[in-house]
This record gives structure tokens, sequence and C-alpha cells, in this order.
């Protein structure tokens, strides 16, 4: 078993105190979580845009039927990415039992996002050029347009919040959510704030759906990470929020910590724009990193929520990543994706990720993929199929997102001592 | 001991041309580095502005091959031929052999916006199968830092902070953050814009942008009571941040220590305004520089104020909230010449610290009764031996960076 070398203890200890979620499954964790263990993907037939002239028709999109009621602000500022980012955070505070008082002041958004606002945007570009062709300078209002940045989702956590501390927007294609969440431990663990919001938020939208179609990584199916008939990914909408504070704070409200939050590490492949280093070389380093600074050594991994995009390249790359880090038991080490099942989320996928890590990590059981296809075997890994497998003795899991531009995250989160641990070992 | 951060090289490209002596003789000459921009899209409004801080000098070949250019958005270009830049400005040849320990951080508000419009172009006009993958790939916001971790090799983090106006310098403050706990041994840390014509004529027509009225020219005030708009403008600026002994080991001049970095945030802003949280900043930056001993060291502040009506209006109110009866130190623009992009703020500020003068434009100020003071004209003080960076953000997000001169 390759060995990491143990980096020096962290003057924190940082956990997960809250959880919130909005995905296809739902408006909450709970909705989320039954929907994931039940191994039945919420991808196939949408209808947030006109998708008649794509190539592929299948996503995993958010029902608006049931939505949660929208934050305050005038309703053509409120983007969709912004109403999941809110409605989640809303969500982890809850059940971090963080309610008035002055936390806030000593709090830090850290927020990532592929497209923000982008599906507004379109519809403010689309009026744009249909009125390029007619008599012109009929444009809807600005208003619809200008609030719909990269950072629109993060911004709009922190301001309905009343967020003090700094606010941050990463965008790192499919790693934004992860590497919001990395240096959201840093910010706790350094002092920099007692409070973290992190997480991720993206909407469907025609430019992602286009592009990724146009390099022909879309799925006519939905998507099958890790199999062999494998034939791209599948798109998916939501958001993920985590909050991270130190232990003793939340001990000390009597609040309990659902997780530890171990360990970080971002690297890149530095090799293509669109293509995974073929060795997965970055990813690797990444999980190495991750483990040193979690202090664990590989053996200590009991299961994986891997990027697993269901690409034919992206699935074998991480694979060998996989296998580079842990060794022959990389063979034996339950590997499930949470994409299988609602898509990927893109720019919030990693945060979403880490809320079903974290629930799996609760619950004592890993989440599956859906039975469907052909096993491959060149796929080395042990993949969750069909239903949940029981793993109530885990205590560390390591969740990836590998990105556009070859950006590598991954994050290690640990269940907190139980007192029958010590029988356990 | 304190693990101290410093910056050993800048690569700048900008409406100024090439590098720290261009960027040098344009704030010197007061200036704003502003053309003419192409109105052939037809949606810049009537009477609104026509001027932008706009690259013109395109040829990046010394730093990027043409086969490599063709491959790469604009910002693209600009981040590694500025990352190219920094590199060699800082005494090193090549990172690639320790690319592992080797991060970028980098921020960008719109990031390749005028391939976005490209692909929408092509998706609402020609339909989605007619999307061209490049337009794609050379779209999305992180792609200027990935095309610098190819081009130099850097295998560390790859890090794109997208938060307007505060975004470049919390892109320093991250990589400095990186340096000083040791995750990575060098970080190429700053920022990249692009200001294509269709985003310059939906920020005017959002009023955004300065303009002439009656008998003003069109000019960014920065302070000034007759402001009504910033320059937009694009470039990208690259600092190496490396750890001061690690840089000092190997003989490499220091061009100054990062001494704090913060941030905060005004949830009183709307979602593209600036709000009336004054004090709540003005709390946080007193908090922040205390712990890196207060204002007093300060000797002046290379503001990030644009020309914004309210954007500059809440930055003196911080400003002065936080030195209360104390004087103020000179107060930097170097908006007033670059145009509203950060990369060229941070790269200013360097300069203010090696005494560049930073003159501000060649008319007399009118005080804004509200702010009570004027932008700072003529050198950089002659004790300047810190210098407080400032990044306001339309919409609430604040940071700030505190740079200190190695003697």
């Amino acid at each position: 078993m390759p060995r990491v070398d143990r980096a020096p203890p962290s003057p924190r200890t940082v956990v997960v105190s809250g959880l919130g979620a909005v995905t296809p499954f739902g408006w909450d964790t709970s909705s989320t979580w039954n929907g994931l263990r039940s191994g039945k993907t919420a991808i196939g037939p949408f209808d947030r845009f006109d998708h008649s002239g794509y190539r592929t028709h299948v996503a995993a999109q958010v029902d608006l039927a049931h939505a949660a009621p929208r934050p305050r602000g005038k309703p053509a500022r409120i983007s969709l990415a912004d109403r999941y980012a809110v409605c989640a955070a809303r969500e982890a505070l809850s059940q971090a039992g963080l309610g008035g008082g002055d936390w806030t002041r000593r709090a830090g958004v850290f927020f990532g996002s592929s497209t923000g606002g982008m599906l507004e945007n379109e519809r403010y570009f689309e009026a744009l050029l249909a009125a390029e062709g007619g008599p012109k300078r009929r444009l809807p209002p600005m208003s619809i347009l200008a609030p719909q940045q990269y950072n629109a989702p993060g911004d709009a956590v922190a301001r309905a919040l009343g967020i003090g501390g700094p606010v941050q927007t990463v965008s790192a294609a499919c790693a934004s959510g992860a590497m919001a969440i990395g240096d959201a431990l840093r910010a706790v663990r350094s002092g920099e704030v007692d409070t973290a919001i992190a997480g991720g938020s993206d909407s469907l939208c025609r430019l992602t759906y286009a592009g990724f179609n146009a390099l022909r990584s879309v799925d006519e199916r939905p998507c099958r990470p890790f199999r062999k008939d494998r034939a791209g990914l599948s798109i998916g909408e939501g958001a993920g929020v985590i909050v991270l504070e130190p232990l003793e704070r939340v001990l000390a409200r009597g609040a309990r910590p659902l997780a530890l939050a171990a360990g970080e590490a971002a690297t890149c492949d530095a090799f293509h724009m669109t293509a995974p280093h073929p060795q997965g070389a970055g990813a690797a380093e990444a999980i190495r990193a991750a483990l040193v600074d979690a202090q664990l050594d590989p053996g200590d991994i009991d299961f994986v929520n891997a990027h697993g995009t269901g690409t034919p390249l992206n699935d074998l790359a991480e694979c060998e990543a996989l296998a580079s880090v842990f060794g022959e038991r990389a063979r034996q080490l339950p590997v499930t994706s949470t994409k299988s099942l609602v898509g990927h989320l893109l720019g919030s996928a990693g945060a979403v990720e880490a809320v079903a890590t974290v629930l799996c990590l609760i619950a004592g059981e890993v989440h599956p993929m859906p039975a469907e296809g052909e096993s491959d075997p060149a796929i080395g890994v042990q993949l969750v199929l069909g239903s949940p497998v029981k793993l109530e003795r885990a205590r560390h899991a390591l969740s990836t997102s590998l990105a556009f531009g070859g950006a590598n995250a991954a994050l290690i989160f640990s269940r907190p001592p139980r007192r029958n641990d010590r029988d356990a070992d | 001991m304190r693990i101290e951060t410093v910056v050993t090289g800048l690569g700048t490209i900008g409406p100024y041309g090439f590098g720290r002596e261009a960027l040098a003789k344009a704030l010197a000459s007061g200036k704003p580095v502003a053309s003419e921009v192409d109105r052939g899209t037809g949606w810049h409004r009537e009477g609104g502005s026509r001027l932008a801080a706009l690259i013109r000098e395109r040829d990046l070949s010394r730093w990027i091959p043409p086969a490599a250019a063709r491959r790469m958005s604009f910002p693209s270009k600009l981040a590694v031929a500025a990352g190219k830049m920094a590199l060699p400005d800082a005494g090193i040849e090549t990172v690639a052999t320790e690319g592992g320990r080797v991060g970028v951080y980098l921020a960008t508000a719109f990031g390749p916006v005028h391939n976005t419009e490209k692909l929408l172009r092509q998706i609402f006009l020609e339909g989605a199968e007619a999307a061209q993958p490049f337009y794609f790939s050379e779209c999305v916001a992180n792609t200027p830092a990935a095309q610098l971790a190819i081009a130099v090799g850097a295998r560390g983090p790859n890090v794109t902070i997208v938060q307007r106006e505060s975004g470049p310098l919390l892109a320093v403050g991250r990589g400095a953050q990186a340096v000083r706990e040791g995750r990575v041994d060098r970080a190429l840390a700053g920022a990249v814009e692009e200001i294509p014509p269709l985003l310059h004529a939906l920020l005017g027509r959002f009023g955004a942008l300065a303009h002439e009225e009656e008998k003003l020219a069109e000019n960014p005030r920065p302070f000034d009571r007759r402001r009504n708009g910033i320059l937009a403008g694009e470039g990208a600026s690259l600092l190496v941040l490396e750890r001061e002994d690690a840089a000092l080991a190997r003989g490499a001049r220091i061009l100054a220590r990062v001494k704090w970095s913060g941030g905060a945030f005004d949830a009183t802003a709307g979602v593209t305004d600036w709000g009336e949280g004054h004090d709540a900043l003005a709390g946080a930056l007193r908090a922040g520089l205390q712990t890196a001993g207060g204002i007093a060291g300060v000797s002046a502040v290379v503001s990030g104020a644009s020309g914004a009506k309210r954007g500059d209006l809440l930055e003196a109110r911080v400003l002065k909230a936080v030195w209360g009866d104390l004087p103020l130190p000179p107060v930097m623009t170097p908006k007033a010449v670059t145009g509203e992009y950060g990369g060229g703020t941070l790269a200013a500020g360097l300069l203010a610290l090696e005494g560049a003068a930073l003159a501000p434009l060649p008319e007399p100020p009118e005080i804004d009764p509200e702010i009570g003071f004027a932008q700072h004209r003529g050198a950089a003080p002659e004790n300047r031996a810190r210098v407080l960076l400032t990044g306001l953000a339309s919409g609430g997000a604040a940071a700030w960076l505190l740079l200190e001169r190695a003697s």
C-alpha cells in the first residue's frame, strides 16, 4: 500500500455542522438522500428550454412545481441558480442551528459556479438577437441581464444571510464547488472566519448543453459512469451547501457535528484543455495531497464518491488515479458516482457530491448507482450498483472533482468518533 | 517565525502596452489610455460612452507561438503572455520541473466573454448543432488560468476567482495564503479581462460607463464631484509570489511583501450596486490592518475607485471611517488611467511602492462634498513603506491587500 508523508497537525479541527441541497430529487437533503438511496436516476426528459434542435434530449432538472419560496428581491434579479443556492444555504444553516446572533460578522461565503445566471442571460441574448434582425432598440430591461454573473449565487447567499466576512466565488468549471469548500476549510482552519457557508450552484442552460454536445461529451441516454457502454455525461442542475465551523464552536452551542472536514487539495493536470491526463496523474496528486492534509493514509479511506462523469476518457483516467493512490486495494474500495443519479451539476457538482458523501457517512452506507450497463474490465474499482452498500464502520470518505482545463480537487470527510469506535478498531 | 510571502515578479499587458515601464509611463501621464470602441454592433446607446481602455497592440508572439495562440481566446493569450513575462521578471527561467509546487490564482469578472457571445450567436442563429467546440472550450471562465498552467507547466492548484472588482485582490490573497501555508512554493496570481464591443455596449446601457455630459469630456473621474461612470478596461497582470526565505536564497529581487489580505461583504448592496454598509466594511478593514501593525504604517492607498458614483462614495466613506480623525494618506486612483480592470490596480500598487507617479486627469479636480478629498496627484510619497490596495465590488464583496516595500 503506498503511503504518504504526514503534514503537521492543523491548528483547528473543522467540522460540518449543516447540510443543504437542491437537486433533481427535490428541494432539500431529505428528498435528495431518498433519491440517492433508491439508485434510480433522475436523468430523463426535460423542459427547461427547447432542445428540439439538439443532438441529445435528456438532462436532470429540478422540479420547479415544488419549488421553495423565492428569496426576497425583484423576481428578474433572482436567477434560478440564485434560488437553488439560497434555498440550500437556508437548509444548511437551519440544520447547523445558526439563527440569530452576530455570527454573521465573522462568517464568510465560499461558493462555486460555472455559469451563474447564464439561463437568464440567454433569454436576454435571444431577445437581443431577435431585435438585431428587425426594428432595433426594443430590448428587455437591463435589470434581467446585469445581475446574472458567475458570482451571483454566492452573493445572493451572502445577501440573504447578511454575511459580513469575505465572499468569494470560484469558477473552475466542474471542480468549482469542491474548490470552494476547500478554500472554506482553509479559511476556518486559519481563523480567517469562524463560520463558512460553502458550496455551489448552477442551473441548466443552453450554453453548456450545446457546448458539451459540440464536444460530443453528452450521452443520448442517462449517463452510465464506469460502465462499459458509457457514452458521455448527462447535465443536471442544483445546489449543495455545507456549513463549516471549528469543532469547539459547534459543541459549545450544543449542536451536532455531522462530519469532520478532514482534508482538501487541488492540482492541475497542465496537460490539455478538454482531455484528462491519461494516467490521471493530476487527480492522483490531488488525492495524495488531500490525504496528507487530512493526516490519513490511503488505507484509511473507506469509500469514494468519484467524479465519475460517464465519459470514456474521464472514467478511465480517474480509475488510473485511484489505482495509483490505493494500489491493489482500489479493486475492493467501494466507489459510487452521484452524477449517475442527478447528472453532472457542473459548478455545483463538487458541492452536491460533498453533501452526498457526508450523508453516506452519517447513514453508514454508500448510495448506489443505477444497475444498468455492462461491466467494463478496464475499470478496476468496486462499483456500488443497484442498492446501497452498508458500511456502518466507515470512518473516512474521499470525494473527487476533475474539471475542464485539468483542474482537480479532492475532499476528505470523516465521521466524528462514536462511543463504540474503540471496539470497532 | 512568521513565513512571509513576497512578490518577486510582475508581468503586465494593457492598453498602455507591455511591461511595467509602459504602465509607469501611462500612469505618469495621468491621461486615460482610452480609444474608440467599435460601435458596429449597433447596440451602443446614443450619447453614451464611446471609449474604453482597449489593447491595440495584439501581437503576443513573443510569448505565445502562433500554433498555440490559434487555440486560445484573447483572455487566455493575455494570461499566458503576462505569466510568461512575470517569470523572467522574477529571475525564473522555468517552473515546469517543479510544476507540482506552482499554483495559479487568477481573477476575472467576465471571463472570455467574446467567445461566449460567439457561441450563443451560433446556438440561436444557426442552431445548436452549429456550435463550435472551440468557442465552448474557450468561453469557460477558468480557461485563461488553465492555458497559463499548460503553457508554463504549473501543476499546483489552478483557481479562478470571479468576484467582480474585488477578484484580483482576492486572487493574490489566496495565492499568498497558499505560499505561506506551504501548499505551493510559488504562485502566479493576478487578473485578466477583455472588453469586446457588445459587452461595452451593454455596460453603457446599464449606465455604468463614463460618458460625455454637456461640456464635460468622457473621462473616468474617481472621487470627483463630476464623476459619471467607469472607463471599461482590459488587460492582464500576473505577480510571482514565493516565500521570502526561498527568494532570498536564490538571490531574487523582492518587489514587495504581502503583509495582509482580507475581505468582507456589504449585505446592504444591491445585486449590481454598492451599498451603504461602510461602517461594517470599515470595521473589517480596521481589524485586518490591526493584525499587520495598524494604519499608522500605511503610507498610501492605491484605490480601486473608478469613477462609479456610489462605488467611489462607499470607498471614501470606508477609508474615512478607518482613519477617523487621522489624516488620510495619499489616495491614488490608477483606474483613472488604466480603466476598470483590476490587474491595472495590482500592477500600479507595486509600482507605487517603487515610487512611480500616479498622476490623475490633467484637469483641476472638483471635490465631492460627500467625499471630501481628491485623488492624489504626483509622485508616490517619499516614505512609502506600505501601500494598501482596495477593491470594493458592486454586489457587496470587498477585498484589501497590504503590500510592504522590501528594504
